[in-house]
């Protein structure tokens, strides 16, 4: 069994750095940024854009945006869009100066009321404009809140569609179902709030984390794509003796995840894994091996590793997808996997990789490297390994839907080619053959034991034979 | 036959079921009637995973301890292992009024209430809390406080303990049957009783139980119960790591091992081989001695590596005065002795059931320790017994005290 270098963090990785901003619009958008501050981010600038004064002054961002001075005088936009609207046309300037210098920018806001319908779609604009990368965050009104609120907020997020790369949407009718009848309304509320943090903290920490198998922006927007979507979301963490099985329950546990049932429905799934420098190669596998239960086959597992030394002795899993809602978007974007793996996208494969080299030059050299290296140290490895696993192949079916990624690269290019120098320079093309390369482990082999609450005593599941774990070689 | 001290000791174990049925003579020795016993379904590493199946299989085993013992079995002691057992020692504490300075009675209970006062995880429910010593006014080492003199009365306790819901699966396969659950006892240390002697104890010893599934100890010094806990690897992965390892099946790899299998190295000469016979289904296969030797050996240095690390977290280890004494299914593995003090650096012994006799072929083999076991903690528990029956028990689980 392979260990996972520990030395492995190196410095030029911790180098790079990517300015995001998180920009909330609205009273919704500014309760949820500052549920985020409170909860505690790093490495984010936060602007909060309000028409109303009064929230703007009680918001514990350190940048403050107040829009239409003149149109709404300091008050709120009474939930009217149009109002909303021209008091981020009133306050174009500034908001633009808000949002320059940034590479990537969260929106978030509360869809359905004036400033937030009106106004962050404007906002959107202006940050696609600016030459970021745009993922917004936003809440759907409660169904009770009326029908007229409800068409403001799908008008609103058909045109925060247009601008933002991937838009992440929270249904709040959702979050009631989830939360206890008896629970206060506040709650309910806190819940959205709550959600949408995590899910922007767990998004922050997935992209400036240095990973292994590190995750881009791009098999982020993959797992993101499905527009007007319902957006499946969960994080966990544990440090306890069978962490990985932990942290994978704790993160299928949250409400957007329905205990994982969602999963299953869904084309692509991003998960990253995170933990100290005592994290072991089976503990991963056994995760990614309990996960692979929740999805189907055709599922495109888009899968990062990080080694933190934050971390210490927890272990941290993130799982991003999408559910689409509407069945034509399945269509779109699904033909079935084994014919990715095989024949049309093969030719049509190189295609998108052709912008590869330019990427390449534009990152420093470095960057590609790592990510190669342990490819050719594992495959002699994965050879001696996989002999011994020939007898139980259950554990195959994923990895024939690794080989789906030529699909999500074909399907993205006009984004690609339409967007942005910067967003370029954050995708990591060269991550896709590491990890296949690295999947190639998950057949565990357990043997009687498959079935079985697996035995992990010090990162070592003790239900795979000594002999495979230290390395030694029996006839 | 209705005798009340007849006394019936039960352990669903991974590989076998074994019931012992046992007699305890008015000079206090324990006498074994009869075993009966019956291949195990449906239990891994030593719990339940599939009800109805190992219900029928403890059903075979007791009807067969029935036939071979003449006796109608109503009523059981249960043994308990599985990974989610922990255990830990804790102080407790009592302060006498200032107008009385003669412990009684009720301060003794009142300091095993205090001790057992720990937070454990909400799930889990006590097992066992074994006092280890007393101390009046700072004196170590005191058996019997009542009736000493003193103002400050503590007790040390090691306490065992384990998620409800899974001791719980057990009790009501049993319970089902329909046999009554007198209570129920974590293996090792059931095991432990009938192993050692009280002088073993006092020297302090290690009782490893190495069964097909699990693998339970108990670390005995100065006659008190220090360190114990089950660790879920046993002969099962032995026989799945054989298997995998020469790639044969798993009947076939548990025969090899139980017939061929060592645990030393070196001792084979180069090129000895073993002929696998051909059977319907399987072609036959030569597999070198040496190779098969190195599977088992790994599994075992690694699993008393592991059990090592966990003992010396507390400084007991390095004092035992007996040593080491290997149990269990797995004992009758050649060569683990010599492993086992290769490793722990003080001698170690195979070892049966000593202080019982009856059925000799029983008592003898070392995979009935703990049932036997049962019965010997059965026999200690009768001098004090409290009223049968099996709310009892699941009040206790409920309550979390016993």
């Amino acid at each position: 069994m392979i260990q996972l270098n520990k030395n492995y963090s190196l410095p030029e990785r911790l180098a790079e750095f990517i300015p995001i901003k998180i920009a909330s619009v609205g009273g919704a958008g500014l309760n949820a940024l500052d549920r985020i501050i409170l909860d505690g981010l790093e490495r984010a600038d936060v602007v909060a854009i309000n028409t109303d004064v009064q929230s703007l002054t009680s918001s514990v961002a350190t940048r403050k945006v107040q829009l239409g001075r003149s149109v709404s005088r300091g008050l709120g936009a009474g939930g009217d869009p149009e109002v909303g609207y021209q008091a981020a046309l009133e306050s174009a300037d500034e908001i633009r100066e808000a949002l320059a210098d940034t590479d990537v920018i969260f929106i978030c806001a509360g869809l359905g009321g004036g400033t937030g319908s009106g106004a962050a779609p404007y906002v959107a604009q202006a940050a696609r404009e600016a030459g970021a990368l745009v993922i917004a965050f936003v809440t759907l009104p409660f169904a009770f809140e009326g029908k007229r609120r409800n068409a403001q907020a799908r008008e609103a997020l058909a045109r925060i569609s247009e601008f933002a790369h991937a838009v992440v949407c929270f249904e709040n009718d959702r979050m009631a179902d989830l939360m206890a009848p008896q629970a206060g309304i506040h709650q309910a509320f806190a819940m959205a709030d709550i959600t949408i943090s995590q899910s922007v903290r767990s998004i922050v920490n997935l992209v400036h984390r240095p990973g292994l198998i590190r995750i881009g922006f791009d098999d982020l927007l993959s797992a993101l794509r499905t527009r007007n979507s319902r957006c499946l979301f969960g994080y966990g963490e544990s440090d306890s003796d069978n962490r990985a099985h932990d942290a994978l329950t704790q993160a299928l546990k949250n409400p957007l995840m329905d205990r994982g049932r969602m999963l299953a429905d869904s084309t692509h799934v991003l998960v990253q894994v995170a933990g100290g420098p005592g994290m072991t190669l089976s503990e991963v596998e056994i995760l990614m091996q309990e996960l692979g239960r929740h999805v189907s086959d055709q599922t495109q597992i888009l899968f990062g590793a990080v080694v933190d030394g934050r971390l210490g002795d927890r272990l941290g899993v993130t799982i991003i997808s999408s559910l689409s809602a509407e069945e034509d978007a399945v269509l779109l974007q699904t033909p079935p996997a084994p014919s990715n793996a095989t024949s049309s996208p093969a030719c049509e494969h190189y295609e998108p990789v052709t912008p590869q080299p330019e990427l390449q030059s534009e990152e420093p050299a470095v960057e590609s490297v790592p990510v190669e290296e342990p490819v050719p140290a594992d495959e002699p490895m994965a050879a001696e390994a996989l002999p011994a696993a020939t007898p139980l192949s259950t554990e195959t079916p994923p990895i024939p839907t690794r080989n789906g990624e030529p699909e999500y690269l074909i399907s993205k290019p006009h984004e690609k080619s339409t967007s942005w120098k910067e967003e370029k320079a954050f995708t990591e093309k060269p991550a896709p053959p590491a990890k296949q390369e690295v999947l190639q482990f998950e057949p565990v082999t357990r043997g009687r034991f498959e079935k079985s609450e697996p035995t992990i005593i010090e990162g070592e599941d003790l239900d795979v034979p000594t002999y495979l774990r230290k390395n030694v070689k029996v006839k | 036959m209705a005798n009340n001290n007849l006394m019936v000791g039960l352990e669903i174990g991974t590989s076998k079921i074994c019931v012992v049925v046992g007699e305890s003579r008015p000079d206090g020795t324990l006498k074994i009637l009869g075993v009966g016993e019956a291949p195990s379904r449906g239990v891994r590493k030593g719990e339940i995973v599939d009800f109805e199946t190992a219900m029928k299989c403890v059903h075979e085993a007791v009807v067969d301890a029935e036939q071979k013992s003449d006796v109608m079995i109503k009523s059981v002691y249960v043994a308990v292992a599985g990974s989610h057992l922990q255990s830990f020692s804790n102080r407790g504490c009592v302060m006498l009024p200032e107008d009385r300075d003669e412990i009684d009675e009720q301060d003794v209970e009142d300091v095993k209430i205090n001790a057992r006062e720990v937070s454990i995880p909400a799930q889990n429910a006590f097992l066992h809390s074994i006092i280890q010593h007393y101390q009046v006014d700072g004196q170590q080492g005191v058996l019997n406080p009542v009736g000493m003199l003193g103002q400050k009365l503590e007790a040390d306790f090691h306490i065992i303990h384990g998620v409800r819901t899974r001791i719980q699966n057990t009790i009501r396969c049993v319970k089902e049957l329909p046999l009554e659950v007198e209570d129920v006892v974590f293996s090792g240390l059931a095991s432990a009783q009938v192993v050692l002697t009280q002088q073993e104890k006092d020297l302090g010893a290690l009782v490893i139980d190495m069964g097909g599934g699990t693998t339970d100890y108990v670390l005995y010094s100065e006659g008190a119960v220090r360190q114990s806990g089950c660790l879920a690897v046993g002969g099962d992965h032995i026989t799945n790591d054989i298997s995998m390892g020469l790639r044969i099946p798993m009947a076939r790899a548990e025969k090899l091992k139980i017939e061929e299998g060592s645990c030393v190295l070196g001792n084979c000469l180069p090129g000895e081989m073993i002929l696998l016979k051909d059977d319907s289904g399987f072609a036959g296969k030569e597999i070198e001695c040496e190779t098969l030797n190195t599977i088992i050996y790994l599994r075992l240095r690694e699993a008393f590596e592991l059990l090592k690390r966990r003992l010396e977290q507390e400084p007991y280890l390095g004092y035992l005065g007996a040593g080491v004494f290997i149990t269990g299914g797995c004992s009758l593995l050649s060569g683990i002795d010599h492993l086992a003090s290769e490793i722990f650096e003080i001698p170690a012994n195979l070892t049966h059931a000593q202080t019982a006799w009856g059925v000799t072929s029983a008592v003898e083999n070392p995979q009935f320790s703990t049932a036997i076991g049962l019965v010997k903690f059965a026999q200690v528990m009768d001098v004090d017994r409290p009223p049968r029956g099996f709310s009892r028990i699941f009040g206790r689980l409920f309550s979390g005290k016993r």
